[in-house]
């Protein structure tokens, strides 16, 4: 590991990184605009300029270089001494400042990034408090650049990461910069707007208020938001995100930097998902049919009834009557419990996965890169969690899931008679031969999402909440298990899954997703002992 | 003054010099085959030995510059900047415009001490005629078998390209030439890798200015010594000296770098003075970036070196621009000022912010509102935004600041005599219009 000295500390980095990455990562607080870690270097904002020990090209001795140096653009060496302390630095930070600020139109009080703006923040630690410039400010004028997104060049300091981002993570270079000198914007290409899959990003990465996203803009002061880690569950890739939410409410996804699975960014499909706690079709109360129509039963009653059904059933012929469709949607802890309950009344139950949705091959980015050079894939299966209930079913009963087709062919023949279907799908679904055969069910549990046709036969309804109201584990498709938190409650009426399936299962309290992995890894089911976290990204990165 | 026996421009004003005919009358291409009897390295080594230093504005030795090349390349590529985007600056011009075969003579030969196969020659947007001239001598050298397979016979091959520009000034920094040539935006790249290692798509580069790959042909042909006979140590060979302004005989004159500022003004073999009724007042003599003289400055000498004990900030171009007395200086700081607020790339902070600020100052200043504060500002905001050693991507911003700092320098008294004419509260007037909440009553509010 080579060794470089910052500010007189000596400090350990990794090989191939630039001196700005080190010290960040050695938690020196250096401020920075241009320079991304998942992006390419252009050393423009010349913020982190820094002094650095070199040879004298006439006397041979190492002295302080007399020029200052971007810490972004230079690559550490074993040895090497740089230092940040020191009034020229902070001298060239002092005027950087004051230059971004020069044309900025300060409007922070009605701007998003109010509150987690690096403008704001390094004005506070290395700026002046005032401008100096009794000129009129040139102001650029704002701009709608795409569905999503809007574009408020006044604001913008041409730190250039958007442009870079859509050139090289998602490979299609909408954005460029227009004009020259003080005089420069962001904008797009005449007739093609920003609407590539990663667009969010840009708002992500800018590092002050420019770029916005529409569906958050002037919703929220972000220092009231609570962030919860989370996984996405838009997808077999299961990106680390986290959610951020208030009053109840979820305002936002943004990624987590996780260098194993999504590096920094997420595609949009997952940052606008949370549309789904919001859908008007969501099934929003438990329900038991009575002599054809769907009556309103307590959550108290629900797991009696379960019991009393699969208990009888499960006593006829070694459990073989029974069957369990456990889904992609499901956590691992849900699954488990499902599982457990239904091994112990029902020991000769059939379990099954339900069909992942999928599309017909994985998109990778930059477009049109191959899947080695990609930095981000959005995956064919529309679910998170296939792998997690195939390891669930595999671990708990020792079986290989059964195939999906003969469980409908055991439900049409009349050879299984009682069921469980679990979907939670966001998306309305139905297996036309599903719903066929499961007219021959005797007794029919359906746990789904939205309302649909499934639940509508069933004898007992429970709904899902959604993945931002629940809390569990998804294994990803590369066999990651990747917990995630609970961000808001459910609706009113609506209980968690875990809880339900936790009493269902015979467990007295409040279910907690972190105990009852620790249960399953008691249980001999070595895949759930530990959770793969995302690491922490340096406090001083951004 | 003696004036040199002309070199570069040996051919000006002879009928059709542009022509492969007259040329070839005139000695043309001799060069080159006496460098294609040598060796690529002998090559270098004249040039090396002959201290040529580049003309297009910093000085750095070409042989040098040629030395820095991968040994092991397999690909080499020559610009020829022909950008000439310097504002009071026409010498490549008139290379191109009188004698377009020395010019591709002189890339040849570079092309061969450097192995070359692909030469561009980068030429300003507004360069329409000068186009037409270089191509036709192109295309006149390539059915006389000069340019292309098999040169004079040789073994030697290089194919010569004019690319145009699309009207940047820092399209003429050496890498925003070559991002300008690659087809993208004329944004400077950040060093290293220099582009001797990896330039023009990547693969090594040499870029010369259209004066200094003129100036090889000359040392091929008459050798080393000839050259380091000319002009004063340091500052070798001969050199073009554009000049404009109120004087008598304007133009592109040819000297050895000992002339001095006077001499060229005044000298009856150079501009022969000021016009009938004009007064120098100052003189910006490398182009705008390098700074100004005052009247009592002319003494200076144009060679790389001594032009830095008079503040200036190099050579540049060697253009010199005469302002007359009865030119306002406020007038001159706002043309400067705007020139490069104009031509920042904007790429790094301080360029695209200072340059910026500095010209709505110096428009301030020149509408009759400035302060004396305001003078002090430009000091800070061009000493903070590059100045040597730079702190950019390029030297765009050192060169935009320094002529900003050397004019409030060297007219400070003159400036603030201006501002002191201003009718009272001229500029107290003028911020409160620009900015009602700069003024609360009677007291500046001020928080530090």
């Amino acid at each position: 590991m080579p060794t470089i000295i910052i500010d007189g500390r000596e400090v350990e980095c990794r090989d191939g990184i630039s001196v700005l990455q080190a010290a960040l990562d050695a938690g020196f607080n250096i401020p920075h605009y241009c320079y991304h870690p998942g992006l390419s270097v252009v050393a423009s904002c010349r913020l982190c300029l820094m002094e650095i020990k070199m040879q004298d090209p006439r006397t041979g001795d190492l002295a302080w270089s007399p020029k200052l140096t971007p810490s972004c653009q230079m690559p550490i060496r074993d040895g090497m001494e740089v230092r940040f302390n020191t009034p020229m630095v902070a001298n060239n930070q002092r005027h950087v400042m004051e230059y971004l600020l020069l044309n900025h139109p300060l409007d922070c009080p009605v701007c998003d990034q109010a509150g987690e703006c690096m403008l704001q923040d390094y004005a506070l630690q290395f700026g002046r408090a005032t401008s100096r410039m009794v000129d009129p400010k040139h102001n650029n004028a704002n701009k709608d650049i795409g569905p999503q997104t809007l574009s408020y060049q006044d604001r913008c300091i041409l730190c250039t990461r958007c442009v870079r981002f859509c050139r090289e993570v998602a490979g299609t270079g909408e954005l460029c910069v227009v004009n020259r000198g003080h005089r420069n914007e962001i904008d797009v290409f005449q007739g093609v707007p920003l609407a590539n899959k990663l667009q969010g990003n840009v708002v992500d990465i800018c590092p002050v208020g420019a770029m916005l996203d529409k569906k958050f803009l002037m919703t929220q002061r972000v220092w009231f938001l609570e962030s919860a880690e989370s996984v996405c569950p838009m997808c077999s890739r299961g990106c680390t995100i986290r959610i951020d939410h208030n009053l109840g409410k979820v305002w936002r996804v943004k990624p987590r930097f996780n260098p194993h699975v999504n590096g920094w960014w997420m595609c949009d499909t997952g940052r606008f998902c949370w549309d789904m706690i919001y859908d008007d079709r969501r099934l929003l109360q438990p329900t038991v049919r009575r002599g054809g129509a769907a009556t309103p039963v307590d959550w108290k009653d629900v797991a009696e009834i379960v019991r009393g059904q699969f208990e009888r059933a499960g006593q006829v012929d070694g459990g073989k009557q029974v069957g369990v469709a456990v889904s992609p949607f499901m956590s691992c802890e849900e699954a488990w419990l499902l599982t457990s309950f239904v091994r112990e009344t029902a020991p000769g139950a059939m379990y099954v996965v339900l069909p992942t949705p999928r599309v017909a091959q994985d998109e990778v980015f930059p477009v049109g890169s191959a899947r080695e050079q990609a930095k981000f894939i959005i995956s064919a299966e529309k679910a998170p969690n296939r792998r997690g209930m195939e390891q669930v079913i595999l671990q708990a009963s020792g079986r290989h899931a059964a195939t999906f087709e003969d469980f409908v062919v055991e439900i049409g023949s009349g050879r299984i008679t009682t069921a469980w279907i679990a979907s939670g799908s966001p998306q309305p679904w139905g297996d036309s031969e599903l719903i066929k055969a499961a007219e021959h069910l005797e007794y029919l549990v359906v746990q789904d999402y939205l309302h649909g046709l499934l639940s509508e036969t069933a004898n007992l309804v429970l709904p899902t909440c959604a993945w931002a109201e629940r809390e569990g584990s998804f294994i990803n498709d590369q066999g990651n298990l990747q917990r995630f938190q609970r961000a808001v409650l459910p609706p009113d009426g609506l209980m968690q899954d875990g809880q339900y399936l936790f009493e269902i299962a015979g467990h007295r309290g409040v279910f907690n997703a972190g105990r009852v992995r620790e249960r399953m890894a008691e249980a001999g089911m070595s895949t759930f002992a530990s959770v793969a976290e995302a690491p922490a990204a340096p406090a001083h990165a951004h | 003054m003696a004036r040199l026996e002309p070199i570069l421009t040996s051919n000006y004003g002879v009928a059709n010099s542009q022509t492969l005919e007259v040329y070839r009358e005139r000695g043309g291409y001799q060069a080159l085959a006496k460098a294609l009897e040598m060796g690529c390295d002998e090559v270098v080594g004249a040039v090396k030995k002959a201290e040529l230093r580049g003309r297009g504005g910093a000085g750095f030795p070409a042989g040098v510059k040629w030395g820095f090349l991968p040994p092991d390349r397999e690909v080499t590529y020559l610009c020829v900047n022909c950008d000439e985007a310097e504002p009071p600056t026409f010498k490549d011009r008139t290379l191109v415009e009188e004698d377009p075969h020395q010019l591709i003579e002189g890339i040849l030969i570079t092309a061969y001490a450097t192995r070359t196969t692909t030469a561009y020659i980068y030429m300003r947007a507004e360069f329409h005629k000068q186009f037409h001239i270089m191509q036709k001598a192109i295309d006149e050298a390539y059915r006389a078998g000069l340019v292309g397979r098999k040169i004079m016979g040789s073994d030697f091959a290089t194919d010569i390209y004019i690319h145009r520009g699309a009207g940047a000034y820092v399209c003429g920094e050496e890498t925003g030439l070559i991002e300008s040539i690659e087809g993208k935006r004329g944004w400077p790249r950040i060093k290293p890798p220099f582009p001797a290692v990896a330039g023009l798509f990547g693969k090594p580069t040499v870029i010369n200015n259209v004066e200094t790959i003129c100036c090889v042909k000359h040392i091929i042909e008459n050798g080393p010594d000839w050259f380091l006979s000319i002009g004063p140590e340091g500052s070798h060979g001969p050199k073009l000296f554009p000049i404009s302004g109120p004087v008598q005989r304007p133009g592109v004159y040819e000297a050895a770098m000992d002339i001095s500022v006077r001499d060229l003004i005044f000298d009856q073999d150079f501009a022969q003075g000021m016009l009938d009724g004009e007064e120098l007042q100052g003189v910006l003599p490398g182009g705008i970036s390098m700074g100004i003289l005052r009247a009592d400055e002319l003494d200076c000498k144009l060679d790389f070196d001594d032009v830095r004990k008079y503040g200036l900030l190099g050579l540049g171009t060697g253009a010199v621009v005469v302002v007359p007395k009865r030119v306002d200086i406020r007038t001159v700081l706002l043309n400067l000022a705007r020139f490069y607020a104009h031509e920042s790339c904007g790429q790094c902070t301080q360029c695209r912010e200072g340059t910026g600020w500095m010209s709505r100052i110096a428009q301030r200043i020149a509408d009759g509102a400035g302060r004396v504060e305001d003078l002090d500002l430009l000091i800070e905001v061009s000493k903070t935004m590059g100045m040597m050693p730079g702190m950019n991507i390029c030297g765009l911003s050192d060169g935009a600041g320094w002529p900003i700092r050397s004019v409030v320098e060297k007219f400070r008294s003159e400036l603030e005599a201006k501002i002191a004419a201003q009718p009272a509260g001229a500029a107290e007037r003028a911020l409160e219009r620009i900015n009602p909440a700069y003024y609360v009553g009677a007291g500046r509010v001020k928080v530090t």
